[in-house]
């Protein structure tokens, strides 16, 4: 019993308007859909467009899959918040993808790219501020 | 490798494409109920998804032709099209703070775009 109240408060934990739960699942998409673009940049070298080469392609159809399965878990974490919290959240799969691109791919990053980056992060994030629904004291949560 | 124009011109597209995915997402969840006939007859959900994939293809030549920290903030125009889109077509609402938000995607795209080209 004690164990069931314990995780029935873990699921009641919020933020603002936003659940625990839902924050770290958009966590969880952000490091899925980061994985499933590396593999398509891994894939895409060996990817020629004869349908051989596409069904034998394992990191893009792995890519495609954890892509799915991201895709699927971020629609179950909207139903549990604010998207002016969760937006944010996913928006760092922009900075993620720079970082794996740099270490892994040898990608050159300058000045520019990175400013474009943060640009693009506070773009989204405010997308989702944006979106916010007013509540019944007529101000915005 | 410097990332070729054309194919930040593609994701750029495929992006815009992209979009409309979410919309038809969103009319489908209005006639989504939990049985099968529900879900297989929903046009909605079905053109959602075969957006998805559609612009999901497009991205796979362009990322030939380019670096992945280039191409993959692109995709990042999406965004500001489903807002456009959804107040055309869901007629949601636009405030400020979203304006905002989308020109910031821009400004953000056009300096990563620059910035490819620097090598």
């Amino acid at each position: 019993m004690k164990r069931k109240d314990r995780k029935k408060r873990i699921k009641e934990i919020r933020i603002g308007n936003t659940a625990l739960w839902a924050i770290l699942l958009m966590f969880l998409t952000t490091v899925l859909t980061s994985t499933a673009q590396t593999l398509y940049k891994l894939g895409i070298a060996d990817l020629h467009f004869n349908i051989i080469s596409i069904i034998t392609n394992w990191p893009i159809i792995l890519g495609l899959c954890i892509y799915a399965i991201g895709a699927g878990i971020m629609i179950i974490a909207l139903k549990g918040g604010e998207v002016s919290v969760l937006y944010p959240i996913i928006a760092t799969s922009y900075l993620w993808v720079s970082i794996i691109s740099m270490i892994f791919f040898k990608e050159p990053m300058n000045a520019l790219k990175w400013s474009g980056i943060a640009t693009i992060m506070i773009g989204v994030s405010l997308i989702g501020l944006g979106s916010r629904k007013k509540t019944k004291l007529g101000g915005v949560i | 490798m410097t990332t070729q124009l054309w194919a930040i011109g593609v994701v750029l597209l495929a992006a815009m494409i992209g979009g409309f995915g979410p919309i038809f997402l969103k009319k489908a969840t209005a006639t989504l109920h939990r049985n099968l006939r529900s879900i297989i007859f929903n046009f909605n959900l079905w053109a959602g998804i075969a957006i998805y994939a559609v612009s999901t293809v497009m991205f796979f030549p362009a990322l030939k032709a380019g670096d992945l920290s280039v191409l993959y903030p692109m995709v990042a125009t999406g965004y500001a099209w489903v807002s456009i889109y959804s107040m055309k077509m869901l007629n949601e609402k636009m405030s400020m703070l979203k304006w905002i938000g989308i020109a910031a995607i821009i400004v953000g795209v056009t300096l990563i775009g620059f910035g490819s080209q620097l090598g």
